[in-house]
């Protein structure tokens, strides 16, 4: 038990040392504390489990409209035979010296026999003294009574009557010291300490947005790994985002349903005069259909980031080169929990004596274990630009099932070929908001740009 | 990707002796995911380049070969006819030019079967057929039809019943009122002459490529089957006839040739093409050393026939694999025949040394500073609505940039500012703890024959005693730390800041963005409680180029 008290503590303990058992109210009373002060307090110590507090109910009883009008003027039984005690009367003239309350008046007087009617008149049997329930209504009076007060017959009988009680149940609580507290002495404790044991409020940090963290430790490895980063727009002209990667004009994924087209813009420049000739000519082979420049020169949002590798790679043919290039990618998706319009990618290329696709694996597969993905395996796929063409599935232990990751594969000859690149070239990339959910337990991918500060502030930074 | 749907058992009827064990663990193998599994029924996507994987009798060959069951190229076996004949009009060229078919008898067909076709002749249709542009297939029940068939054009007014109606529609008809028509028109666009198949008797068998007629439906009762394939050019309508082929051969039909001719048209040849590999190329490309005699069992297994011819492998590659078009191809079906779980990742040297792009260390230096400012980092969408961008915060919608057909309201034009989106995170978190102070860094688009992209900074702060000073410090501070820059500013006006409480930043003489107070209309409509002050200024030409 914590032996650090707070003034406030302090006077309630002292005052439950005196006097047990003590409402709320008679505490602030006693104490001097204010009403809020008081029940702070209360919580404190009844958590210490110092404190211990009794709630019971108390029905409290007051006269109705009835019960008032009883009591003012008597009871209607009462007020009947007080009127027939000296000598019968007339029936009528009783109704009408009694109004309303004639009829319970008479009946009860009936049933208990003090009352006798010859022909219309009626005459005095018996007169009680007092009249049941008579004794309770003067004690309740104008105000309010305690029901374990009251004489249990008594008040049955009003209970049963209309309009005549009425029950109110309001909630007390007691507050009384627990045994030890009974003989706290707080002249022993050191005075100036603290409870240290208490909760401190919380601060919230500022930080990073998590998927920007996992998006900075993705960039480190593949720097790491002999990569280097290159930038891009992320608004291309169709040429390098399709016609590059060998994607027909015609092909699915080009249409207004998966990509997203730039209202009206178009690019001048799309490329140099050869490289559109080779393009062109390696669609026509290969695809057998109009290869048609003005889709070529149409603006969309990137699909992929592959658009500036494949670019970065035309424009300096390497004959050694790790590059990649990561950031923003765009689909026509309707949003859910699992598919985003706009959302991260990495996809870089590797150039050299080395690049077979063993070694793509093997920088895979380097890369998973350093994110803290140690099972993983490779299927073949199918991409448009690369053959051949394997996923990575990594194993969620959370999920308990494989999950698709990264993709990768050689360029196919149809696209490096026009664009003058004569070294094979291996592609790899994915999607970075599926490794970070995986990385942050997250189902909803949609939690990543809801900037919900709810989440931000309380995201573990390291997992 | 596309989806097939397969029964364990019937599958393992159609390979041999193979288990369910055996076929679900080699389906991946094949390039097949398994997208999900209920007893004997397993669904797969396959890739769109192998349209022969769109039924079972297709897949089971595969496995087939994978499993080491039956390998080599599976051999088209067409018996030359002269019975079944087409002769094509030289009016159809206007239209569609190119028209071929074959014939298949006495085939077991049951329900099972016609659903794989019509999954099989959907994904056609839609892949390599791009949506029946370029090629379409009809399947009819040939005992229905009197050979020789005449394609040939007709009128809008010829009239005949087509499939799952009861009556005689006009062309016009079908292509105003049945959802076929109406999804496929587009096709034939405006013209005036429609493709027709009609039989010797004049009757019509199909309308490509929007339907057949319904006399010739194929039922389970079917015993023998035409096929017709229609399209733009004559390679890729042969193409799709060579996938029908192969599928209706495994599935125990025998095949009849159909000779055509008239106006460029000629008897298709599903003849298998020769394709030469350099075992080098093959090793190379995968990290191996395999010999010859295992390269030649590799590709086998991936169904091809090969052999070595000097120093290269020859392979035969069957009319139906039109997705092989050159050696890497090649390379690909020795790694699946040789088994891509069999290929070990190894890891050599990197040959270059990486680097970060100066920019993204940049941007990461600023947002550990304005992290130590006590800002908290947020990410908002490039892609937003007018609403967000300009209603919220009054500003004139200018030269927006949208996209076309967005699928989300939320998402129709490009940000040409970032401030509008923190300013709605903190209209979503006016029930989070105060003080609320957020910064982000992005990508913002603007007009500029025909885009210019510019990497912007911006910050909020939100709070009960949010003011100036305290904005103009934080930026300040950020600008000295980070950039060694330092900042002026002078009074301004923004729509979305209050009169007296604005300033351009002013960095080097330049102006380079907008700080203050944003104004309580602007507050009002993000129903955000508390003042705010906020900034906005570019980098791209500040701290990079």
């Amino acid at each position: 038990m914590s032996q650090v008290f707070h003034e406030i503590e302090k006077k309630i303990i002292s005052v439950l040392q005196k006097e047990s058992n003590l409402t709320p109210e008679k505490l602030e009373n006693l104490t001097q504390l204010s009403a809020d002060q008081v029940r702070r307090g209360i919580e404190w110590l009844r958590l210490k489990e110092i404190a211990i507090v009794n709630e019971s109910k108390i029905v409290n009883i007051s006269l109705g409209k009835n019960g008032l009008e009883a009591y003012e003027k008597g009871l209607p039984e009462k007020r009947l035979l007080d009127l027939v005690k000296n000598k019968p009367k007339q029936i009528s003239e009783l109704q009408k010296q009694l109004g309303s309350v004639f009829g319970p008046a008479m009946g009860l007087a009936k049933k208990n026999n003090w009352i006798q009617s010859k022909g219309n008149k009626i005459s005095i049997i018996k007169f009680p003294s007092p009249f049941p329930g008579e004794k309770i209504l003067k004690q309740i009076g104008s105000g309010t009574v305690s029901k374990n007060e009251i004489d249990q017959k008594e008040l049955s009988v009003l209970l049963k009557r209309p309009e005549f009680l009425i029950e109110t149940t309001t909630k007390t609580r007691e507050v009384s010291l627990s045994e030890n507290a009974k003989t706290l002495d707080f002249s022993k404790s050191e005075s100036g300490a603290i409870d240290v044991e208490a909760k401190a409020p919380e601060v919230h940090v500022a930080r990073t947005h998590p998927l920007k963290d996992t998006i900075d430790e993705i960039r480190e490895i593949f720097v790491t790994l002999g990569f280097t980063e290159v930038f891009g727009n992320l608004a291309q002209p169709s040429f390098w985002n399709f016609d590059a990667l060998f994607t027909p004009q015609d092909h699915p994924a080009r249409e207004l349903q998966d990509t997203f087209y730039l209202d009206g813009l178009s690019a001048k420049q799309i490329g140099n005069a050869e490289q559109i000739r080779k393009v062109s000519e390696s669609h026509k082979k290969s695809w057998r259909y109009y290869w048609d420049i003005n889709e070529a020169r149409k603006m969309v949002l990137r699909t992929h980031t592959t658009c500036i590798t494949i670019k970065h790679l035309a424009e300096n043919k390497p004959d050694v080169a790790r590059v990649f290039s990561l950031g923003r990618v765009f689909r026509n998706e309707k949003v859910s929990y699992k598919h985003l319009v706009e959302f991260n990618q990495i996809e870089g290329v590797v150039v050299g004596p080395g690049a077979n696709l063993r070694n793509l694996m093997g920088i895979q597969r380097e890369f998973y274990k350093r994110i803290g993905l140690n099972k993983v395996k490779f299927w073949p796929t199918f991409f448009p630009y690369t053959e051949p063409s394997l996923q990575t599935m990594v194993y969620n232990e959370r999920l308990g099932k494989w999950v698709e990751l990264f993709g990768m594969g050689i360029f196919r000859q149809e696209v490096t070929k026009p664009l003058g690149i004569n070294k094979p070239v291996l592609a790899w990339g994915g999607g970075i908001e599926r490794i970070a959910m995986l990385k942050y337990g997250l189902d909803d991918v949609r939690e990543f740009y809801n900037n919900d500060l709810g989440w931000l502030r309380s995201a573990t930074k390291c997992q | 990707m596309p989806v097939v749907e397969l029964s364990y058992s019937r599958l393992q009827k159609l390979i041999g002796k193979v288990s369910k064990k055996q076929i679900s663990e080699s389906l991946p193998f094949l390039g097949l995911d398994i997208e999900s599994e209920d007893k004997d029924l397993v669904r797969v996507e396959y890739s769109p380049n192998r349209p022969d994987y769109s039924t079972d009798f297709g897949i089971s060959l595969g496995l087939q070969g994978l499993l080491g069951i039956k390998t080599g190229s599976v051999k088209l076996k067409i018996k030359k006819s002269n019975n079944y004949k087409i002769n094509v009009k030289p009016t159809v060229s206007k239209i569609r030019p190119y028209v071929t078919g074959l014939v298949a008898k006495n085939g077991k067909i049951d329900d099972t079967i016609i659903k794989q076709f019509m999954t099989m002749q959907e994904d056609l249709h839609f892949g390599i057929g791009r949506k029946r542009k370029k090629s379409s297939i009809g399947i009819h029940d040939l005992d229905k039809i009197q050979f020789p068939l005449t394609y040939s054009t007709t009128n809008k007014n010829h009239k005949f019943i087509p499939l799952n109606e009861s009556k005689e529609l006009a062309i016009s008809e079908i292509l105003q009122k049945t959802e076929v028509g109406q999804e496929y028109g587009y096709v034939l666009g405006n013209s005036t002459i429609f493709p027709i198949i009609q039989d010797s008797k004049g009757e019509t068998v199909s309308f490509p490529p929007i339907i057949n007629a319904a006399i010739t439906t194929v039922t389970p009762k079917t015993k023998n089957i035409f096929v017709e394939v229609t399209g733009v050019n004559k390679a890729d309508a042969e193409d799709m006839l060579s996938i029908v082929a192969i599928i209706l051969q495994a599935a125990g039909f025998t095949l009849e040739s159909v000779s055509i001719s008239g106006a460029k048209n000629s008897t298709p040849k599903f003849e298998s093409r020769k394709l030469s590999v350099a075992p080098s190329l093959i090793n190379q490309s995968l990290g191996l050393d395999l010999n010859n005699s295992k390269i030649i069992s590799s590709l086998k297994k991936s169904r091809l026939d090969a052999s070595v011819k000097g120093k290269n492998i020859e392979c035969i590659i069957p009319s139906y694999r039109f997705d092989i078009f050159g050696p890497m191809d090649l390379v690909e079906e020795a790694a699946l025949g040789y088994g891509i779980e069999k290929l070990t990742p190894t890891l050599s040297p990197s040959e270059t040394l990486g680097a970060i792009h100066p920019v993204s260390s940049k941007l990461k230096s600023l947002s550990l500073t304005m992290v130590g400012l006590g800002y908290l980092e947020a990410l908002n969408s490039s892609l937003t609505s007018k609403r967000i961008l300009y209603e919220m915060t009054n500003r004139e919608p200018k030269k927006t940039i949208s996209v076309l057909d967005s699928k989300s309201q939320e998402h129709t034009i490009l940000r040409d500012s970032i401030l509008p989106g923190l300013l709605e995170n903190l209209s979503r978190n006016i029930h989070s703890a105060y003080p609320q102070q957020m910064f982000e860094t992005g990508t913002v688009f603007l007009n500029d024959k025909p885009i210019k992209e510019q990497t912007n900074f911006a910050a909020v702060s939100a709070h009960k005693d949010a003011n100036f000073t305290e904005i103009k410090s934080i930026l300040q501070s950020a600008l000295k730390t980070g950039f060694n820059l330092t900042l002026e500013t002078k009074t301004s006006s923004h729509e979305a800041f209050e009169k007296g409480k604005t300033a351009s930043v002013v960095v080097n003489g330049k102006t380079v963005g907008i700080i203050g107070q944003i104004n309580s209309k602007t507050i009002e409509n993000y129903k955000i409680r508390v003042p705010v002050v906020g900034f906005e200024i570019y980098l791209s030409g500040l701290i990079f180029d």
